[in-house]
């Protein structure tokens, strides 16, 4: 048996294991150790053929203001600094190139500039459900994102990076209201 | 001759001896000169082989796509990762029993394995609800397959990762991306395959559909990286169609002039589909250029793109090609990949005057490619290689154009398309009696 194509065969298998390892080392420690923010936001229910049912999640902010002496190109990466309002929601307060040195932030992109404002493209967007959960995701959010309380995304941030952990309603957990509803 | 006829040749050389046709020695030689590679796999053995490993596949993208709700996130990782380490496996042991292993296993192994590792991607992005693009999905699913190819020289996975580079670089053709993030990369990911063709040591030449795959993701990409380099930016993004409709010709002068050995040379055209599509686009370009609105676009184009750095790395590999091609005497390939360069030759006659617009270039490639029809006509009345019904096409399609665009009447246009009718069908009528006079023996 050749060395040469068994060493690159191993290379290969390791990288296979390495890049999905890295995501859930950097994914885990961001969720067990992340500040939990809140987000209002919109999520309608499309499909995704590789992964499945999700429910696309929008937080309501869509722009933030950027300082004068800031230069953004389309696509810049930037640091959001997230600020939690007197009703437990965050918002986006303002942008840096580097990272702020206190409180926490986002690593995201910004998309169009104009005027005084950019708009971002927040790192997540999708919340994967069940199959079966899915026409009964799509009724919850059809009763429920004009209610004055709206859904709320609950996002772990730590370093920059955010993943999103769960939606709730009214404090309570989107998959547990879900599991009542089709019980 | 490929395999389907060599297995043929060798099915008929037993009968053949038996009615003396052949002798044995005779018989040998021919097995000898024919015989087949059973490492390389047939399409059969393809085809079944990969839809096996697609169904299987696809079966877990749509298990783990259910997405098991009452399982903890551990045990939803864990299947995410078992297919993984069982296809590895499996690869490994077939890696192991080396040339003994059959190709249609080696081609599932390999398959199997490159899904595997797409599922567990897109299972770890559903488990953590990553978002992000399906371009990005599909970069890392092929660049985590390609290595795949080259270990178990798997030609599904090849034909996968050909097809796949394809579709990101047309997608990676926006506006305002980083040219690490673009379709510039496109050469280097086609560059990837290298190990696995001509490989090491070079073994058997690619399967027919596999040049035909390479060469048809070749143009995709080159093709919307000349789009990328393209675009600019004054108010908005937009790109300057002229400009890269003349670097798609320099790049299907290149396909067209790509090196090839003694052996690639001497096979048919239709095996060498770079050959074949390259001189399409070519004589189209041509018969386009010799319009004289089109050939002003054409050099306001060239003048652009000789800006770009893209197009003088694509000049500089042409020259490289051009002087092989050279070395290898192969001149009509040489000729209808020439087209591609008269815009260079037009500049230094239309440069000074006002804009473009000039006669120069039209008047220019409708020479060309006259004479490029009338050798194509003379090279097969000399007894050499030519091409005298497309020659004969070509000089058609010429004189038609002129007329289409003349200030003659209508009548004269019609009777000269008429003229031009009747001498194709009778030098078609006369080629066709020529070819079938038995040649007479040499004394």
């Amino acid at each position: 048996m050749k060395t040469l194509p068994l060493i690159i065969f191993a290379i290969a298998a390791v990288g296979q294991w390495a890049a999905p390892l890295s995501q859930i080392w950097t994914h885990e420690q961001t969720l067990t150790q992340g500040t939990l923010i809140k987000l209002k936001c919109s999520a309608p229910d499309p499909y995704d053929p590789l992964r499945g049912r999700y429910l696309a999640v929008r937080p309501e902010q869509r722009e933030v203001s950027v300082p004068s002496e800031m230069k953004l190109a389309s696509g810049a990466p930037v640091y959001a600094t997230l600020t939690t309002g007197t009703d437990g929601l965050a918002t986006i307060s303002s942008l840096s190139l580097t990272p702020p040195a206190t409180g926490d932030y986002i690593h995201l992109k910004t998309g169009y500039t104009y005027q005084s404002k950019a708009s971002i493209q927040w790192p997540f967007e999708r919340f994967y459900i069940n199959e079966k959960l899915a026409p009964e995701a799509d009724k919850w959010f059809a009763e429920n994102i004009r209610s004055d309380k709206g859904i709320i995304a609950e996002v772990r941030v730590l370093k920059g990076r955010a993943v999103l952990a769960d939606l709730s309603l009214d404090g309570k957990s989107f998959r547990e209201i879900l599991k009542e509803r089709v019980k | 001759m490929n395999t389907s006829h060599q297995r043929w040749l060798l099915e008929q050389l037993p009968q053949w001896e038996r009615d003396g046709l052949l002798t044995a020695d005779a018989a040998r030689t021919l097995r000898e000169r024919n015989a087949i590679d059973e490492s390389q796999p047939g399409l059969s053995q393809i085809v079944m082989g990969s839809l096996g490993a697609l169904l299987i596949g696809s079966g877990l993208i749509a298990v783990i796509g259910y997405n098991w709700d009452d399982f903890s996130r551990p045990v939803r990782l864990l299947f995410a990762f078992l297919p993984l380490l069982v296809t590895q496996i499996i690869s490994f042991r077939v890696l192991q029993r080396g040339d003994a292993a059959a190709a249609w296993v080696r081609e599932t192994a390999a398959l199997l394995q490159a899904l595997a590792t797409g599922a567990c991607i897109a299972l770890v992005s559903q488990i953590y609800n990553l978002g992000g693009e399906w371009p990005d999905f599909l970069f890392w699913w092929l660049l985590l397959s390609l290595p795949l190819t080259w270990v178990l020289r798997s030609h599904a996975v090849a034909i996968f990762y050909l097809i796949g580079i394809a579709i990101w670089s047309v997608d990676q053709v926006g506006y305002g991306r980083p040219w690490h993030d673009s379709s510039l990369l496109y050469p280097l990911l086609l560059l990837g395959l290298v190990p696995y063709w001509p490989g090491w040591p070079a073994k058997a030449p690619l399967s027919i559909s596999v040049r035909w795959i390479m060469t048809i993701s070749a143009i995709f990409g080159l093709c919307s990286a000349a789009v990328f380099v393209s675009t600019y930016h004054e108010d908005y993004y937009t790109y300057r169609h002229e400009t890269f409709l003349w670097l798609w010709t320099l790049t299907a002068a290149a396909l067209v002039l790509f090196p090839l050995n003694h052996v690639g040379i001497d096979e048919s055209t239709g095996r060498k589909p770079q050959v074949v599509l390259g001189s399409l686009w070519l004589l189209g370009y041509g018969l386009a250029a010799t319009f004289r609105d089109v050939s002003d676009d054409i050099l306001k184009g060239a003048s652009h793109a000789l800006k770009l750095p893209w197009c003088w790395g694509l000049l500089a590999v042409l020259l490289v090609f051009v002087l092989l091609a050279s070395t290898r005497k192969r001149w009509a390939v040489l000729a209808i990949a020439s087209i591609a360069l008269l815009p260079l030759i037009s500049f230094p006659f239309v440069e000074g005057n006002s804009g473009y617009y000039s006669t120069m270039l039209s008047w220019l490639v409708t020479l060309h490619l006259s004479l490029i029809g009338l050798t194509l006509i003379v090279l097969d009345f000399l007894g050499k290689r030519g091409a005298p019904r497309l020659g004969a096409l070509l000089l058609s399609v010429l004189i038609i154009a002129r007329m289409a665009d003349s200030h003659f009447s209508l009548l004269a246009k019609g009777l000269a398309f008429i003229v031009v009718g009747v001498a194709f069908l009778t030098f078609n009528f006369f080629m066709s009696r020529r070819h079938r006079q038995p040649a007479l023996p040499s004394a």
